[in-house]
């Protein structure tokens, strides 16, 4: 027993010694930029350096790449140990946490001392990083939800036009549905799937993100209407289940007639399938024009030591040649107005297959949804998703289900 | 046993191993095609197959520097097994003072999932100067209880009247464990072998947060640097898949021979 | 000196009586102790660092408030009442995890015969033995994907062959179905440990000194009589060992789970440890998570506690006269 004791005793002097423990990691003069799962884009990182050292030319850049799945824990271990990097590529709502806690550098006074760069950007996008008032990012790339259609799915359904409501994609989806097929699908991950409740009325939240405002009569009866079809195989299963791999996947193997996603995943499921080109996959706004944005962005870290110029690249990143390497080495768009213009030049010369897909990325801008500012949007997430999964997939009826998620996400909304 | 009545065996083997090899399959198959497997219907026989994710993989990452990586810590880790379990597993095997409690604490640091100590292992490992060093990779895996356990069961099969006889002639008592006992428990030593090499293999977790220097990535790390959303890897990933699976099947089998000279030295009568 | 296996004072005594020199054995068995110590240290010491403070870093934590962005602020049982009281799907995430080390007699008894098979001299017995160990080393990342497809209630094989032999004629969605999708992750989790189990017994089948045969033999003991009377005790602590290993089955199956449904549908393959870290890296609820780990220890060290007393102690030793 005397061991034990004497183990606990050393362990918790070496546990207060490293917690207090500051890291001399960091080299003075060196900014560390952690990219999404891009690693690929390399030339146009190199670009972004050589524009930044025109600037500091005493500056290392240090560049990590992470996928999604692993950047949360590598970030939150780097936070802990004081040394976190210094701009980071955020996706969805995750910097909120980050934010609400005061882990991100508030990048209010920046924009508004450049006010040139500020306003090159896209409004309704850079919007998407402003929480309590104040801006944590800038838009790196922009992409929001949208439409695919499968054109051979639904020229053998014998349908010859462009679902113009809810119903009306619904019935198409039912005339396609069939042996080994089904007639739609939707991503589900961040708030994805919400467009389809926000373009028959419902709304997630009141005004001041205080309460929940989706139980009501209209969501328990597209609950019961959804679940329905997806227990008949109109809205493939997936749709409530998958994540990004299982979806696109489906949709291109050929077996589903419409896909709501973001633009990203037409390139992928391209590659996937050889049958999907301009002709038989049509890129169209959902009906209504409502979308979700699921873009990047890049933040600062609080802890930055050098978080001005962290900010000079994150404006050579996020505008001019910097944003137009980044579109053209990732096909996507950018938060920059004039860039994007050049860049669907760019498109239509090099890569007109993603030109519908990414016309649809500009369009309809007021009328994104899923894009709350919540302190705890994660918690949120996982309060309700589950909840609406289980009525979907008939698990729980509508009622329970939405009184449930009621219940837990005005809890969270309410807490500390 | 005689020899007719293995065949009942080799169906029983067979159907098992038909079984497990099914998945294993399809990760050899769609390595070699880079088909997208959710088309219907399945297709058993992969068509037009070719070895060109193979030779993807190894010019999209730089995979000779992570493997050398891999080998270096995956050495580390091996040789630090074999020898540190071996030592606490032969300890157990004794009797002394709070040896009911030491082997409750081994149970108990089992049932601490490596997820939740990654801040507290990072810092503590930070504090040591250990980050992005093969070191640092290696130190968490170097001794693994259920190896621990492994050789204490082995030991005990030993019969007692060796480990005297080796102490009446002169041999020390630290020699024992490596002179008389570790020879006559190659399986075990086989089995420690092939597990500390699988796990330090295989680990993605920890040399992900440790290391920061691309030139330090391991294999795993370097599976998870190339794939991206939006490239067409399914077939590369496979590819990557069996290419870092192959030396973990050559050191289990090379372990293997450890398994038969076991086999042949008589336990033929079960 | 005396070095007994078995936990009963015995031979030591016997050793003291004849001799009767208490102090030289005294001083042996200081010597003995030191050695036995040294040869423990390395291990203890790398679990201590990597286990043992972390853990104790988990139950500071799970009494405070504290994310990697603020200073830490004392919380009481906040976390704990959290987990207990409110938190619904904590109690159905332990309820899964419960049942997923209920399941892990299946893989051992599995392992267990296809250990004993592979164990004899037939023909062939390094390509089964390689075959049904080589599911542990694959990369789950991969074969996860494979499972996906194989539960796939339209393209999945599964399906496809329950159609083809007519008895079924729907596919079923087993991963997203909330009754199927639980066990469904069992049975690819299985398949996955099932390598380890059988390298493990096997381990302890070659152990056992092969004249111990041949002396039951020249007894006279048919085979069956030989296996319970030597193979069965003797591999007592392989088998303990298993058993200790399936409690933890759900460590072990993390990666699966994480690419196979990522803990759904609602939370129906979520198990404490994936909740667990999702909790703290997903939704920077290191705190709460931390209670949760704890109470997943607790638990454990339990069931090990029990499955070590229940093994007679000492990690199953076998008792056995030298």
């Amino acid at each position: 027993m005397r061991k034990w004791a004497s183990i606990l005793a050393a362990g918790a002097m070496a546990l207060s010694a490293s917690l207090m423990a500051t890291q001399a990691w960091a080299q003075d003069k060196k900014i560390t930029v952690v990219t999404w799962n891009i690693p690929y884009f390399q030339d146009g990182f190199n670009l972004w350096v050589d524009e930044f050292k025109k600037i500091h030319p005493d500056f290392e850049v240090e560049r990590i790449d992470m996928k999604g799945t692993e950047l949360p824990t590598w970030y939150q271990t780097q936070v802990v140990a004081g040394t976190p990097p210094d701009i980071v590529n955020i996706q969805g709502g995750l910097w909120l946490e980050y934010a609400s806690q005061g882990g991100l550098k508030d990048l209010t006074p920046y924009m508004e001392r450049d006010k040139d760069y500020a306003d090159r950007l896209i409004p309704e996008f850079a919007d998407n990083w402003i929480y309590e008032g104040k801006q944590y990012g800038v838009p790196l790339y922009v992409t929001k939800t949208l439409l695919f259609l499968n054109k051979i799915m639904m020229e053998e359904a014998g349908i010859d036009k462009n679902p113009e409501s809810f119903d009306e994609m619904m019935e198409m989806a039912e005339k396609m549905t069939g042996e080994g097929k089904s007639g739609f699908m939707t991503l589900n991950f961040d708030w994805l799937y919400w467009p389809l409740f926000k373009m028959n009325g419902i709304d997630f939240v009141n005004e001041d993100l205080t309460e929940a405002a989706f139980n009501t009569p209209e969501a328990v009866a597209l609950v019961e209407r959804l679940a329905d079809l997806t227990e008949r195989g109109v809205i493939d299963k997936i749709s409530w289940t998958g994540r990004w791999v299982e979806p696109n996947g489906a949709f291109a193997a050929g077996t589903v007639g419409m896909l709501h996603a973001h633009a990203p995943a037409y390139l992928w499921f391209k590659s996937k399938g050889e049958w999907v080109n301009e002709d038989t996959v049509d890129s169209i706004a959902l009906p209504g024009g409502w979308a979700t944005p699921n873009s990047h962005s890049l933040v600062i870290s609080e802890g930055s030591k050098h978080p001005d110029v962290a900010w000079d690249f994150v404006k050579i990143a996020t505008s001019g040649v910097g944003a137009k390497a980044m579109g053209e080495g990732t096909n996507n768009l950018t938060g920059d107005r004039e860039v994007n213009a050049e860049l669907m030049k760019y498109f239509e010369a090099n890569v007109p297959a993603v030109v519908p897909a990414l016309q649809t990325e500009l369009e309809n801008l007021d009328k994104l949804t899923g894009n709350w500012p919540f302190a705890k949007d994660a918690a949120i997430k996982e309060a309700f998703y589950p909840e609406i999964q289980a009525a979907m997939l008939g698990q729980k009826s509508a009622e329970d289900a939405l009184n449930a998620a009621e219940q837990k996400v005005n809890r969270i909304l309410r807490s500390r | 046993m005689t020899r007719t009545r293995h065949w009942p065996i080799h169906l029983a083997l067979g159907l098992v191993s038909a079984i497990m090899l099914l998945p294993f399959y399809w990760v050899l198959k769609t390595s070699l095609t880079g088909e997208n497997i959710f088309v219907y219907p399945p297709a058993l026989l992969p068509t037009d197959p070719h070895p060109f994710f193979y030779v993807d993989v190894w010019y999209a990452i730089p995979f000779f520097r992570y493997l050398v990586n891999s080998v270096v810590v995956s050495a580390l880790v091996v040789v630090a097994n074999v020898f540190l379990n071996a030592m606490a597993g032969y300890a157990l095997t004794r009797d002394f003072p709070g040896k009911a409690a030491t082997i409750m604490l081994f149970l108990s640091c089992m049932m601490i999932p490596f997820q939740v100590t990654i801040i507290p292992a990072y810092l503590i490992t930070a504090q040591m100067g250990l980050l992005n060093s093969y070191f640092g990779m290696a130190l968490p895996l170097m001794s693994t209880i259920v190896c621990i356990f492994i050789f204490k069961a082995s030991f005990e099969a030993i019969p007692k009247s060796l480990i005297e006889a080796a102490r009446i002639d002169g041999v020390p008592d630290w020699m024992i464990v490596f002179r008389i006992v570790m020879p006559l428990t190659k399986p075990a030593i086989a089995t420690n072998v092939i597990l500390a090499f699988i796990w330090s293999w295989n680990s993605f977790l920890w040399p992900l947060v440790i290391v920061r220097d691309v030139e330090m990535q391991t294999l795993p790390l370097g599976l998870s640097r190339f794939l991206s959303v939006v490239e067409d890897t399914t077939g590369a990933l496979y590819a990557f898949c069996v290419m870092v699976l192959v030396p973990g099947l050559v050191i289990f089998l090379l372990a293997q021979k450890e398994f038969i000279t076991g086999l042949t030295s008589g336990a033929t009568k079960g | 000196m005396a070095a007994p296996t078995t936990s009963t004072p015995a031979p030591e005594r016997r050793r003291r009586s004849p001799s009767g020199k208490v102090s030289f054995l005294a001083s042996q068995r200081g010597r003995d102790l030191t050695l036995i110590w040294l040869f423990l240290l390395p291990s203890l010491a790398i679990f201590a660092l990597y286990r043992i403070i972390p853990m104790a870093w988990n139950v500071v934590l799970s009494f405070q408030f504290w994310s990697p962005y603020k200073p830490a602020e004392f919380a009481g049982l906040y976390h704990y009442e959290e987990m207990l009281f409110y938190d619904d799907a904590f109690w159905q995430i332990l309820w899964n995890t419960i049942l997923f080390m209920i399941s892990a007699p299946v893989g051992i008894a599995l392992a267990l015969g296809v250990a004993l098979l592979v164990n004899t001299q037939i023909r062939g017995r390094n390509v089964y033995r390689t075959i049904v160990f080589m599911s542990y080393p694959v990369m789950t990342v991969a074969v996860g994907i494979i499972w996906q497809w194989l539960y796939n209630e339209k393209v999945g094989l599964i399906n496809f062959l329950l159609i083809s032999a007519g008895i079924i004629d729907r596919g079923i969605p087993f991963l997203q179905n909330f009754d199927f999708a639980l066990p469904a992750v069992i049975i690819a989790s299985i398949w996955q440990v099932i390598g380890f189990y059988m390298i493990i017994l096997l381990t302890g089948l070659q152990s056992i000194p092969p004249n111990l045969y041949e002396a039951a033999a020249i007894d006279g003991a048919s085979p069956a009589q030989s296996f319970r009377r030597i193979t069965l005790p003797l591999l007592r602590p392989s088998i303990f060992l298993c058993f200790v290993v399936g409690i933890i089955n759900s460590f072990t199956a993390f990666d699966l789970i994480f690419v196979m449904t990522g803990g759904g549908p609602g939370h129906a393959t979520d198990l404490l440890i994936t909740y667990i870290y999702s909790t703290a890296f997903t939704l920077s609820k290191f705190d709460y998570a931390a209670a949760m780990t704890v109470a997943n220890f607790l638990l454990f060290v339990l069931l090990a506690f029990i499955a070590n007393r229940l093994a007679g102690g000492e990690a199953g030793a076998v008792r056995r006269e030298a």
